[in-house]
């Protein structure tokens, strides 16, 4: 069963659902970026995205009423999002060759002084 | 390549493709068996051609809180009273005549389709037609000539001529009146039917 | 070899038969828009051409070009890169150029017969000659036939040319996809009465080919182009497409389930379609740090500027057309107001746009670099590459304004009709004529005008660029190693 949208919360639930995917992917390039230059600062703006895209999901629920079973929707994307872009980091690093030319972690990297310091 | 870790290696990865595509397949193609049986005219959710022998309501189902058809007493198509046999066949060419005109490049059909000129899934029900008694006359005149019907509402779109003829067009009204009792999910949202008969 | 003209001993077999595709594909391209400014005005002077060439017609004709635009896009892509990524000469070049000069009859007479028959009556013989009626595959049936057999055609050739020289992950992920993507086209082929069942099938086709097996497809041609363009290796490659086939298939396959809330099928696709369309965009998203992580890996020095910015107007045409503007209204609470409104052409829009003009168009780009003999096409190009610059923002401020256009009269639409009038003929009749959803749409037309100068300076662009030019272009992947390039 679902309840749908109230006809005053349509604009919030849209606009709520577009927030979700830019905060998720700013949480992933913050956090990318973070990891690959070994920028703590970085991190934190990873995380405070991520406080924002839950906080876009919290607003999504309860506009959407995503209850019973669309709890679990709520909680996919909010463990999704968190975990995805993790997962994807780790085979990043899986994928290249610790110590091929490919590894930002064994390689100086131009943008960044201290060189990266990979997981 | 030694360094790679198991779970990052091309070959995990390779039956990991397989895998997941089969499996989410399969899902799929098990839900199209049971969900052609529940589409299929006749069933519950999509009624059979001789509904359009019928009188066809909406009510609010609480519990699955959307509106929901209901298919009433008598109420014959052109003031006839068609067999299972002729009522398919007349959907049929109705059907028939939606593709070969190309109503979808401007109207929807359970909401898919073009956006120019409004959704067909409840036509036959549209408060527009004013009464039910004049509703069908109206109809089929209107696709036959709908130049000089036109019914634009202060937009100035006009349906074009598509050399409707009078046995298509009685097609046509007849596949409106068996989509209109499709169980659409309340789709369109709300929707607010013409005044009718009130329900036995 | 020659260098600065279009000299077809510059290309192999099947890159030959490629850029006879892309050039078909370039044609189909100007047709789409050209239809769609036709059906845009007649949303603000409904009287232009009434009865003569109606907006059933026009839109046909735009949303049939694109497709079919695409698919030779695809197919000239694949052409493009079969003999490099099998290592021997195509099987059957002369079969290929027979089939492409059939294919392209066909649509050639496909399209005079929307145009000038434009409809027939209410039998099958009119589905069987002059057009089908069904949104995107509206294709006469001899034409359906006549696409399978093309497709079959195409499909032996790639594949015999692989078997004949060697496999790879990708030649083997890209002729399955091959395999999905004609087999798909059989579910569209029927008629019924049963308007449920029709859509059911339909969205086999639609779905199953934009949300999955073209996005295989697409990755299968990026990961050869990386390789090429990027000197990036094949291990690592490969395994990322795997990574690609098993979260696009394991998401968009039941993603499906978000097409059929509404057309009659059980409610239980509303929890399936909103489980996987809640998952779906989870992939898009996490990839950005596979880019951020590749962008780490390699500098960016490359060889064809304007292709390289197509690709990255693919990532984000990709991630804001099927991911922002599809999650936004896909949960079946909100597309209860959304479904069969501007929303969906905004979402349209963008979507093809994004996720598969731009890769196509990044691809002619390569091409038409190598047919001038492998031309310089980085910076400093004559005149600054004032043309591909200028097509590249025209188009994509074109589509991103009608997208934005098109969203605000889909608000305005659902909100209107669905909320407050209850659905009916004449709540449709008040949303389309409120000030907000007409602005909407003379917003779009402007847009529309800004994407046709695009195309028209595209279309000169792809036709001009590497002219008499006597440079040859970097080598990335050799000259732009990382390990070089880092240190």
């Amino acid at each position: 069963m679902i309840d749908p949208v109230a006809v005053n919360d349509i604009m919030a639930a849209a606009i709520a659902g577009a927030l979700i995917i830019m905060f998720g992917a700013t949480y992933a390039l913050l956090f990318a970026f973070s990891r690959l230059r070994g920028q703590r600062l970085l991190m934190i703006g990873a995380y405070l995205a991520y406080g924002l895209l839950a906080v876009s999901v919290a607003v999504l629920a309860r506009t959407l009423n995503l209850e019973g079973f669309w709890q679990s929707v709520t909680a996919v994307m909010l463990v999704g999002y968190f975990v995805a872009p993790r997962l994807i980091w780790n085979l990043c690093a899986g994928t290249h060759p610790p110590h091929g030319d490919d590894n930002p972690g064994t390689h100086p990297n131009p943008h960044s002084a201290s060189g990266g310091t990979m997981q | 390549m030694s360094t790679t870790p198991w779970w990052a290696s091309e070959d995990l990865w390779r039956k990991w493709a397989i895998w997941i595509t089969a499996f989410m397949l399969v899902i799929l193609i098990f839900l199209t068996f049971d969900s052609v049986a529940k589409i299929t005219a006749g069933s519950d959710r999509v009624p059979g051609y001789d509904v359009i022998n019928k009188r066809i309501y909406y009510t609010f189902n609480a519990e699955r809180n959307m509106e929901e058809p209901v298919i009433g007493g008598d109420a014959p198509l052109f003031g006839k009273m068609y067999t299972p046999e002729e009522a398919e066949a007349l959907v049929t060419l109705g059907k028939l005549t939606t593709q070969a005109k190309n109503c979808m490049n401007c109207h929807t059909l359970l909401g898919n389709g073009a956006y120019y000129a409004p959704d067909l899934t409840k036509a036959w029900l549209d408060q527009g037609w004013g009464a039910e008694s004049v509703r069908e006359q109206l109809m089929v005149s209107f696709l036959m000539d709908p130049t000089a019907n036109a019914r634009t509402y202060g937009t100035g779109r006009r349906m074009p001529q598509l050399g409707i003829t009078e046995e298509e067009a009685r097609g046509v009204v007849a596949f409106l009146k068996w989509m209109s009792a499709i169980d659409t999910n309340g789709f369109p949202k709300g929707f607010k039917p013409i005044q009718q008969e009130a329900m036995p | 070899m020659s260098i600065g003209t279009f000299d077809s001993s510059n290309l192999d077999a099947g890159q030959k038969v490629a850029v006879k595709y892309f050039s078909v594909a370039i044609v189909l391209f100007v047709a789409q828009i050209l239809f769609g400014l036709l059906a845009g005005i007649q949303f603000i002077a409904p009287d232009f051409l009434y009865n003569v060439l109606d907006f059933n017609v026009n839109r046909m004709v735009h949303i049939n070009a694109m497709i079919v635009w695409m698919l030779f896009g695809f197919i000239g892509s694949v052409y493009w890169l079969v003999e490099d990524e099998s290592g021997v000469p195509l099987v059957g070049a002369k079969l290929a150029n027979l089939n492409f000069w059939i294919f392209t009859t066909a649509v050639v007479v496909v399209v005079l017969v929307y145009l000038f028959v434009q409809v027939g009556p209410g039998t099958q013989s009119s589905i069987w000659l002059i057009n089908e009626g069904r949104e995107y595959i509206e294709a006469p049936r001899w034409a359906d036939i006549g696409i399978v057999v093309c497709m079959l055609i195409f499909f032996y050739n790639v594949a015999a040319t692989f078997m004949k020289g060697k496999w790879s992950g990708i030649s083997g992920v890209l002729v399955l996809d091959l395999v999905a993507l004609a087999g798909l086209y059989l579910a569209g082929m029927f008629f019924t009465a049963n308007i449920s069942m029709d859509q059911y099938w339909w969205w086999w086709v639609i779905h199953l080919w934009v949300e999955a097996t073209w996005e295989v497809l697409v990755g299968c041609i990026m990961a050869w182009g990386l390789m090429k363009t990027l000197g990036a290796r094949r291990k690592i490659v490969t395994t990322w497409l795997y990574i690609e086939v098993a979260l696009m298939f394991g998401s968009g396959i039941l993603g499906l389930g978000h097409h059929y809330f509404w057309i009659g099928t059980p409610e239980y696709w509303f929890t399936i379609g909103g489980f996987f369309s809640a998952l779906e965009p989870i992939p898009l998203v996490a990839m950005v740090v596979h880019a951020v992580y590749d962008s780490g890996v390699h500098r960016f020095r490359n060889g064809n500027h304007p292709a390289l910015a197509w690709l990255i107007a693919h990532a984000f045409g990709n991630f804001f057309g099927a991911g922002v503007w599809g999650f936004m209204h896909t949960l079946p609470q909100i597309n209860l107001y959304t479904h069969g409104t501007q929303w969906t052409a905004s979402h349209g829009h963008l979507a093809f746009f994004g996720a598969y003009a731009t890769i196509i168009i990044a691809v002619m780009y390569l091409a038409v670099q190598k047919w001038r003999g492998g031309v310089w096409m980085s910076g400093d190009m004559p005149g600054n590459g004032w043309k591909w610059k200028w097509s590249f923002a025209l188009l994509n401020i074109g589509v991103v304004g009608m997208t934005v256009a098109l969203l605000i009269a889909g608000y305005e639409q659902s909100f209107i009709e669905r909320a407050l009038e209850g659905s009916t003929w004449a709540g449709y009749f008040a949303g389309q004529t409120q000030p907000w959803f007409i602005q909407g749409m003379e917003w779009r037309m402007l847009f529309g005008w800004v994407t046709a100068a695009g195309i028209v300076l595209l279309v000169w662009d792809l036709a001009t660029i590497g002219r008499g030019e006597t440079r040859t272009a970097i080598n990335p992947a050799v000259s732009g190693e990382p390990a070089t390039a880092a240190a």
